[in-house]
């Protein structure tokens, strides 16, 4: 018995062993040439000057942590860019995020829900989930012709009698914002809403038979039973947004048309990276800001997933 | 497990060997716009004498485009291949820079043959540098029916030509009719012109075009360019600081003054806001630009059913300016020198194209002499604006024109001069706001240029 057992064990450790590495070999290949290797790249490149002046090449030379210094000198008005910006982003994610996620939940409850079993689900489904097929630049584009002082939008406004002249929503903060909130909300929530159902079908329907029982009003199913057991997935949810919301970058971009406008206000983190690569290429300042931005959505991240799984215990 | 290391070391190579290819291909950049073309020949028989059978032309529009398909014959067995990159936040010229940068790294067929650029993009940069040729030792030789700016323009520092212009951009103030005989009681260009010969008679017409329903331009921008080409300075100096012109000054205090008064609109000469004017119902009475403009950005006013078609007329306004213009540069990489030439050729010395170029695309073409026919023909008139003889018109403003002051930073600071500018006319941000903002810009995209 103990040497058949012990053959057994050998031989399932020296196969499995050697497969599975082999299994996930791919992945860590392409994760070391695709990110790993270009996080150190950029990381490296923060450290030069390097850019490009036309037609012609300026460095690289090396500067030492001047790139940074420069992020964060303040401007004759006292702000510090990088600092604005990440609140502009911040602020702009979780705009839509709240509405984003609150709506999602909801959906996802009401069509896994068997007391309610509303029809035509399938068709719902697709069409909550098609905006997200819509490229984003085609989006804000639309929202960009839409929302003009000569758009459809004003026009009916102007003949419903609602505003007395044209209302120009790109020239407020509030308007710009709310356009850039409701376009990443419309975007993203039927993505969420999919996400969310699936991890309430994993959960065990006799939970919820044994609630019902038990007398549970659905609120109270909702708290005790759902959202606990929902929280793995709904924290996978929340940061993975949340990394996507740091990156914000197309619609305020096309919106805007890359100003930011107004006064920068909207204005994300990687809109200004963006501005230093397109024309001067310059290499060592987007790196740097490449740098913060991979701090600020390390140090987010953990914040989120503490304060959620703590909230579990 | 040793075989599973070296299968994986294996994997690991060929991999890092494929994401090599990929990076090398991923950098030939035309490549994605470039149709696959197929080369019967295969150009295998005599490949000194060969050229090439793809022409690729890089442009920010179609305006070229639409002239060279009608007027020109290209060659049996040439295909050309037109790369367009839209021009607006220096993305044409983004695009351009990295495809002539890695020219060595591509096959024959898709390396440029023949670029486009504008005033904006500082043609001297081009021209100076090693990627243009010498057109002179290509065969274009005669330039003497040319305006000398245009030569004198896409030429290096030795005097070396290196492109041409098919069109001279002598600007002027395009006025509907039907509003200035409302406003100024005339729509005769002569008098108009005697009514809006300065600034100071400008900014009061626009009070009077106000208190009767009318904007006088319909964007704060409008006239930016009359000023912008007076300037006595370059945008930055030889030590690299950035400089305001005093007309650019008085550009800024004619737009805030504009805005808070209402005699324009808060948006981009580009923006739909502006060119909706140009329709029939439309309040504004003046644009300021070329003939291109008129011909080719006022396509509203051209509309059939909501246009003003006639309605317009033009005249020099307050200040005599040339703006943009279209210039064909030859690329020295090109592997079809002999049609190069001839399209440069056919664009400024072909009188039978220079003509058309007027006659049907009420273009102001490069040809004195050409233009000359048509400016002494009384017969002449330019239907969209009402009859007048437009060339005439252009003819006197071409000798006003002088092209000095330009520097590589001109279009991004032209357009965030007035995009940043705009929102402080708009009230949103405070003046030191908007230019701190400007400044910001400037850096952002140009890091060797001292701001204030």
């Amino acid at each position: 018995m103990s040497r058949q057992n012990s053959r057994l064990s050998r031989r399932k450790s020296i196969s499995y062993a050697k497969w599975g590495y082999l299994f996930i070999a791919p992945f860590f290949i392409i994760y070391a040439i695709f990110t790993l290797y270009p996080q150190l790249l950029t990381i490296y490149n923060s450290f030069f000057e390097n850019y490009r002046s036309g037609l012609r090449q300026v460095g690289p030379t090396y500067v030492g942590f001047e790139n940074y210094v420069k992020l964060f000198t303040p401007d004759k008005t006292g702000s510090i860019d990088i600092l604005k910006y990440t609140w502009n982003t911040i602020v702009l994610w979780v705009g839509g995020a709240i509405p984003q996620i609150t709506i999602a939940l909801l959906l996802a409850i009401f069509f896994t829900s068997y007391r309610l079993n509303i029809r035509g689900q399938q068709f719902f489904k697709t069409v909550i989930y098609m905006p997200n097929l819509i490229m984003a630049s085609a989006f804000s584009m639309l929202f960009f012709t839409l929302f003009s002082t000569v758009g459809p939008v004003n026009d009916l406004l102007l003949n419903a009698g609602v505003i007395p002249e044209p209302y120009d929503f790109f020239a407020e903060k509030i308007s710009v914002r709310g356009l850039i909130m409701l376009m990443n909300f419309l975007l993203w929530f039927g993505n969420t809403t999919i996400l969310l159902m699936a991890g309430i079908m994993g959960i065990d329907q006799t939970l919820f038979d044994a609630a019902q029982i038990d007398g549970a009003s659905s609120v109270q199913v909702f708290f005790r039973v759902t959202l606990p057991l929902l929280m793995p997935i709904l924290i996978y949810t929340i940061i993975t947004a949340m990394i996507g919301g740091l990156q914000m970058f197309d619609v305020p971009q096309i919106l805007t048309n890359g100003g930011g406008t107004p006064n920068r206000t909207s204005m994300t983190l990687i809109m200004y990276l963006n501005n230093y690569l397109k024309t001067s290429k310059n290499y060592g300042m987007a790196g740097a800001i490449s740098v913060i931005i991979f701090i600020i959505t390390g140090i987010l991240s953990l914040f989120v997933y503490r304060s959620l799984t703590r909230k579990e215990d | 497990m040793k075989k599973a290391l070296a299968l994986l070391l294996a994997l690991v190579m060929v991999l890092s060997l494929v994401a090599c290819g990929d990076s090398a291909t991923g950098t030939t950049e035309p490549k994605g716009d470039a149709p696959v073309v197929e080369n019967p020949d295969g150009g295998e028989e005599n490949p000194a004498v060969e050229e090439g059978k793809v022409f690729n032309i890089y442009a920010w529009n179609e305006e070229f485009k639409g002239f060279f398909e009608k007027y020109y014959t290209v060659p049996e067995g040439v295909t050309v291949n037109w790369i367009i990159t839209p021009n607006d936040g220096g993305a044409y010229r983004n695009k351009l820079d990295e495809a002539l940068l890695n020219q060595e790294n591509v096959p024959a067929d898709e390396k440029i043959d023949m670029f486009l650029l504008e005033v904006d993009h500082n043609i001297v940069q081009y021209a100076n540098s090693e990627f243009t040729q010498d057109i002179q030792a290509l065969g274009v030789t005669d330039f003497s029916n040319t305006y000398p700016y245009t030569v004198q323009a896409a030429s290096d520092a030795s005097g070396v030509v290196k492109g041409v212009s098919f069109q001279c951009c002598p600007a002027a103030l395009i006025y509907r009719r039907s509003i200035a005989k409302d406003v100024l009681g005339t729509d005769d260009p002569a008098e108009v012109q005697a009514l809006l010969d300065s600034w100071e008679k400008f900014n009061a017409v626009a009070a009077d075009a106000k208190a009767k329903g009318y904007y006088m331009t319909a964007s704060d921008a409008a006239t930016y360019r009359v000023f912008s080409d007076n300037v006595t300075a370059p945008w930055v100096d030889e030590a690299g600081n950035l400089q305001f012109d005093a007309q650019i000054d008085a550009w800024k205090a004619q737009a805030k003054e504009f805005s808070d008064k209402g005699y324009t609109i808060n948006t981009g000469i580009w923006d739909e806001p502006c060119t909706a004017q140009m329709f029939a119902d439309g309040k504004t009475m003046c644009y300021f630009g070329p003939a291109w403009y008129f011909n080719f950005s006022m396509g509203n006013a051209q509309d059939p059913e909501k246009g003003c078609y006639g309605d317009w007329a033009i005249t020099m306004g307050p200040q005599a300016h040339f703006w943009g213009g279209t210039w064909l540069m030859a690329s020295a990489s090109s592997d079809n020198p002999t049609m190069l030439a001839d399209i440069m050729d056919t664009f400024i010395n072909d009188e039978e194209v220079c003509t058309n170029l007027v006659a049907n695309e009420a273009q102001f073409s490069n040809n004195q002499a050409v233009n000359a026919k048509f400016a002494a023909d009384p017969e002449y008139g330019n239907d969209f604006l009402g009859g007048q003889n437009d060339v005439a018109v252009f003819v006197e403003l071409a000798k006003n024109i002088k092209f000095e002051n330009k520097t590589i930073y001109d279009q991004i600071i032209n357009e965030q001069l007035q995009s940043n500018w705009r929102e402080y006319c708009q009230g949103n941000v405070t003046e030191e706001e908007a230019m701190a903002n400007f400044y910001k810009a400037i850096n952002e995209n140009y890091p060797e240029v001292v701001t204030p």
